[in-house]
């Protein structure tokens, strides 16, 4: 089955890939993206050294773009299943933030899939990171690509 | 015709606030409304921001109706 989820819960990886798995499929290919505590800041190059993460969502539409990314990876690719769950609220380093589960006949499919999914729910569902430093804490705003979101004033 | 404002994350910092009800006239657009928040809170000016309608992106030419709910936000950081 597919299934899309916001939770403050932490994530439990093997339960997240084993829902998403069919008997047709051959393959599961899941990415367990984590709370980092070395980050390069873009603009000026230094690292800042992150104590801990918050994550916030504007929920229904969240759930609502991540629904949409669901249905046109299952267009886009030859896969059967997908679960995506994204965690909210306060995460310790090393903390899972994202799990994205992508169940296929066959791997390649899977791999190419899920690297498409993570790629777009940063480029487009409405959840934000701010990071809490020693000295301070900044909310990441995400990089404008070639290919911006719609919605962006002029 | 009242419309409901949400913020998020960077945005609600800057409002000082995660929800407003505002009173704007008829054919005001997404964009122009964006123009007057900007104007009583400069500094999401620093921001490049996007927009939602009714938790649909929309394009700053979108023309608002009473009752919408209208988000205000940073370009997205998940994942």
């Amino acid at each position: 089955m597919d299934f899309t989820e916001l939770t403050t819960e932490p994530i439990d990886i093997t339960s997240v890939a084993r829902r998403a798995v069919p008997p047709e499929c051959g393959a599961t290919v899941t990415l367990d993206g984590y709370a980092r505590r070395f980050t390069k800041d873009k603009a000026t190059g230094e690292t800042n050294e992150t104590e801990y993460l918050v994550y916030e969502a504007y929920e229904p539409m969240a759930l609502k773009e991540m629904g949409k990314l669901v249905e046109r990876a299952k267009k886009e690719f030859e896969i059967s299943n997908v679960g995506i769950v994204h965690r909210l609220g306060r995460l310790e380093i090393g903390e899972t933030s994202v799990v994205i589960s992508v169940a296929a006949p066959h791997r390649r499919a899977a791999f190419a899939a899920c690297e498409w999914l993570i790629k777009e729910l940063k480029r487009t569902v409405p959840i934000w990171k701010k990071e809490v430093y020693a000295n301070g804490e900044a909310w990441i705003e995400g990089e404008v690509t070639e290919e911006p979101p719609p919605g962006q004033p002029a | 015709m009242l419309i409901r404002l949400l913020f998020f994350g960077a945005t609600a910092d800057a409002v000082g606030s995660r929800k407003l009800e505002l009173e704007i006239d008829e054919n005001t657009s997404a964009g122009t409304l964006i123009a007057q928040i900007i104007q009583q809170h400069p500094s999401l000016a620093t921001h490049k921001l996007l927009i939602a309608v009714n938790e649909q992106y929309a394009d700053a030419d979108m023309i608002l109706n009473d009752g919408d709910r209208v988000a205000v936000f940073t370009a997205v950081s998940g994942g």
